[in-house]
């Protein structure tokens, strides 16, 4: 059995993992706080996930421990030092991000976006950004695959030399098929009944258990302890 | 349960009807065919049906059309929900949903179900369509027969008195469209009445009432299943109708699968295994081996790697392991790539030029003989207007200029005439012959078994049990 | 909030979400692009965006032509650069932004090309979110430095050009390449889009 977040207590985690970043909590709750987002992709059977993510964020705090402190004065050093202690600070949102990303369903963030009583007007556009996406990917190797067959833009550095042309070539298409996408998937939409007036419901049920307030409040205290420091 | 009265419709800035005079009626738990040439107006008429014209295709409507008690025109789509369910063509755009049980979730989510009442529907209609393995997929993982039932159940879902079915099969195998086939078979026992526009028909006839055929927009003639079954085939084909029955293609089929290839190989593949990446390759081709001047079907069921052979053929993908010879010599991906060129299945992603003209220009080998190709092809009057103004049939067309002026010796076409209807099958059969006179070797994959048996000159067809 | 969105019907929001999803993706694209030079890169990613998205954007408003469709892309673009980790400003920022450039648009009633050029470089500035923290990160490290004994006086010199510099010329540059994209867009939209008649 593995652990299920609700959608709202994500949605608390990333403002919280924003939070630290907004306030320079420091490298010890920072890192406290990331321990147990990454913690989270263990319990969520997302181990591979984990492992990559902790790997890359301890050892930027490892740099930033034990290398940043002897880098000198060489301006380029310090310049890359910048970067991996950027990258590091951003970490906490884009692991909370991923975890938010990769254990939501559709369903579940619909769901969690009707409880939190947003108008259809916005639920609607996230819903069908979220199942265009992979068409996306689709569409464009089909066309990367079509250019090639004519010899457009075809081999290495061509996107580039020809840059105005080659986004052209892949925008039109693209934009062409989006469109008729667009409009056939409104037409099976609009008889499956989504214009109906009403409230529209959810087969995902979502239900707060006591962890999804207990593990968000874990994930508080660093924050909290570096307040109270400060105070 | 459907009452037309001198029902017209004409699309908003079309400058004629696209549906003139249409009086018929269907009674309650009839299955009915509207048959017809492309763009004969069947379509049109299924949006009268299921609510979507004249308010989502806006137009002008006169006479009465009306469905399930709904008048074309009067009710909103909404109030069309509950009663009319639709299924399309293209499987790949009438879903809303990323995973098959949310996208039959989705109706009754709309009108408001409780979820648990939710759940015991999307569980009874999977019991009664057997659709178990298919629940809790991915859409994109899906293959495209596997995609219809999906929508076809997901029509039934809020338990509708009409269904209206638009051309569903055009993307399907025999072995879907039979799974189709049976799905339908529910619904009628079940009292629903169907409504079913189609080129195919071989597959519908034991379930088909009555036939309305549509011409130029009328009602040009309406049959009983028997009088349907007793017309002259020939007098079928003068309407431009596909065959009743597909036994005697089937056999032609067979007849042309022991075939061998009958000159000097120009292409050969030696123990070559599909795949897209080392990891997962996804099968190991028998050699084989294809001459200049011949045209072969390669015909299985859908998501068999036909696809990625045709990818991996025309140097768009590398095998993973396995020669690839032409005339004789290895040729790497990017030789084969100048050497061939592929018709896809959906020509919109290779259409890229603002006039047909520079369209069939881009990348052409011989630009010198462009008004002739466009000439032949009928495409000469359209040669300054936007491939994407044109029709699907027309795009087509467009492609296949282009890839006669690339001059490529061999040419592969990806389900070339699916959703076609007989005249425009021929026309695609014609150019495959006249292609071949040229001495080019053509590649046709397809579930089209009119074309595989009347056009194609031997078939390659793969089963699960013997790799080919 | 329904009110003021009243007249957008459901295949609206359906166009708004295929063409959200597009410009999402460009911007992801733009985003890799940009991670190829690293430091500058970041600073330069809302420009090169907007370089190449013009056309997604131009054809959803001549597509829609009313109020509420620009807005709501602003808002599903923060929602989902907020879900995907984000800055939390970045949703501000695209929130703001978006009904900025809606009704600048709206003020040409979507057919002004002039003020659909202006609304397309105010879109643009919603995606200096991304990049915010930048500037909150730099004062973090340099308090890091300052904590390990670094003299205040070299930090100062090493910092001052990333400082006024680099938000300056990524503002600018957010400006010039949104002008040459939406005009690209535009040039497309005459090009392809209106004369195959999809949009008037």
């Amino acid at each position: 059995m593995t652990f299920r977040m609700d959608p709202r207590a994500k949605l608390y985690l990333l403002l919280l993992a924003n939070l630290m970043l907004l306030f320079h909590v420091g490298t010890g709750a920072e890192a406290a706080a990331t321990a147990l987002c990454l913690l989270l992709f263990f319990l969520s059977g997302k181990a591979r996930a984990g492992v990559r993510l902790s790997v890359l964020y301890f050892g930027l705090l490892a740099v930033d421990l034990f290398v940043v402190p002897r880098v000198g004065e060489s301006v380029l050093l310090n310049l890359l030092s910048l970067v991996s202690v950027g990258v590091r600070m951003m970490l906490p949102c884009i692991i909370t991000g991923a975890y938010a990303f990769s254990t939501t369903t559709v369903g579940e963030l619909t769901a969690a976006l009707r409880r939190m009583h947003l108008p259809e007007s916005i639920i609607i556009p996230c819903a069908v950004v979220v199942r265009f996406f992979p068409t996306v990917g689709e569409d464009y190797r089909h066309i990367r695959a079509a250019m090639a067959l004519r010899g457009i833009a075809a081999g290495r550095g061509a996107l580039l030399r020809h840059p105005v042309q080659s986004l052209e070539y892949i925008l039109m298409p693209l934009l062409m098929n989006s469109n008729n996408v667009a409009q056939d998937l409104s037409a099976a939409a609009l008889t499956k009944g989504i214009g109906l007036p009403g409230r529209h419901t959810c087969m995902t049920e979502l239900r707060l258990t006591a962890w999804d307030f207990l593990y968000p409040a874990l994930c508080t205290l660093p924050l909290l302890w570096k307040v109270v420091t400060l105070l | 349960m459907i009452e037309a009265e001198n029902a017209s419709f004409t699309y908003q800035s079309a400058p004629s009807p696209a549906l003139q005079d249409v009086t018929l009626t269907v009674q309650p738990g009839e299955c009915v065919v509207l048959c017809g040439r492309s763009g004969c107006g069947k379509t049109t008429f299924t949006h009268l049906l299921n609510g979507l014209s004249p308010e989502f295709y806006p137009g002008t409507l006169t006479g009465r059309c009306t469905a399930a008690g709904l008048a074309a025109g009067e009710a909103a789509i909404e109030a069309y929900v509950p009663q009319v369910g639709s299924v399309f063509q293209n499987p790949k755009t009438q879903y809303f949903n990323v995973d098959t049980t949310a996208e039959l979730a989705f109706p009754c989510e709309n009108a408001g179900m409780e979820p648990q009442a939710i759940r015991r529907r999307v569980d009874e209609v999977v019991e009664q369509f057997r659709l178990g393995p298919l629940m809790d997929r991915s859409v994109f993982k899906l293959s495209g027969g596997e995609k219809q039932r999906v929508a076809f159940a997901a029509a039934c879902m809020l338990g509708p008195r009409l269904l209206v079915l638009d051309e569903p099969t055009s993307n399907l195998d025999a072995a879907a469209i039979a799974q189709l086939h049976d799905m339908i078979a529910v619904m009628k026992r079940q009292g629903v009445t169907v409504v079913l526009a189609e080129h195919r028909l071989a597959w519908i006839t034991d379930l088909a009432d009555r036939y309305f055929f549509f011409a130029a927009g009328r009602l040009a003639a309406q049959w009983s299943a028997a009088e349907f079954a007793a017309l002259p085939a020939d007098t079928l084909a003068g309407y431009g109708l596909r065959a009743r029955t597909l036994d005697d293609c089937r056999a032609g089929i067979r007849a042309k699968q022991s075939a061998r290839c009958p000159g000097t190989p120009v292409l050969t593949l030696e123990g070559v295994t599909l795949g897209c990446d080392k990891k997962h390759p996804l099968r190991t081709l028998p050699d084989m081996s294809f001459a200049a001047g011949e045209i072969v079907g390669l015909m299985g069921r859908n998501g068999i790697g036909k696809s990625t052979m045709a990818r991996t053929l025309c140097g768009l993908l590398e095998p993973v392991s396995g020669k690839i010879c032409r005339n004789g010599r290895p040729a790497n991906a990017s030789e084969r790539l100048r050497s061939s060129f592929l018709v896809m299945q959906d020509v919109n992603y290779q259409l890229f030029s603002d006039s047909v003209r520079e369209e069939v220009l881009l990348g052409a080998a011989h630009p010198e003989r462009c008004d002739a190709v466009l000439q032949a092809l009928g495409l000469d009057g359209l040669a300054d207007r936007h491939p994407m103004s044109l029709s699907g049939g027309q795009k087509q067309r467009v492609v296949v200029a282009a890839a006669m002026l690339s001059d490529k010796p061999l040419i592969l076409l990806d389900e070339p005439t699916s959703g076609l209807d007989l005249g425009s099958m021929q026309q695609v059969g014609q150019l495959l012959q006249e292609w071949k006179a040229q001495g080019k070797t053509l590649l046709v994959i397809t579930h089209d078994e009119e074309l595989a048996a009347n056009w194609c000159d031997r078939v390659i067809r793969w089963d699960d049990t013997e790799g080919v | 909030m329904n009110q003021k969105f009243n007249k957008l019907t459901v295949p609206d929001l359906i166009s708004v979400g295929v063409f959200t999803a597009l410009y999402f993706v460009l911007v992801t694209v733009a985003t890799f692009a940009c991670a190829l030079l690293p430091g500058v890169g970041n600073i330069l990613l809302p420009a090169v965006a907007a370089l190449i998205s013009g056309s997604v954007y131009m054809l959803l408003a001549a597509k829609l032509q009313k109020f509420g469709g620009i807005t709501i892309m602003g808002l599903v673009m923060g929602l989902f650069f907020f879900v995907s980790g984000h800055f939390v400003l970045s949703f501000a920022a695209n929130i703001i932004c978006g009904v900025a450039a809606d009704l600048v648009a709206a003020a040409g009633k979507y057919r002004s090309k002039k003020l659909l050029l202006a609304s397309y470089v105010v879109f643009s500035y919603g995606l200096t979110g991304p990049i915010l923290p930048l500037w909150f990160m730099k004062s973090a490290y340099i308090a890091n430095l300052t904590a390990r004994g670094k003299d205040a006086a070299y930090i100062d010199t090493l910092f001052a050009p990333i400082n006024s510099g680099s938000f300056v010329v990524s503002i600018l540059a957010i400006l010039i390449c949104a002008l040459v994209g939406g005009f690209f867009g535009q040039k497309m939209l005459k090009k392809h889009f209106e004369k195959a008649g999809i949009v008037a």
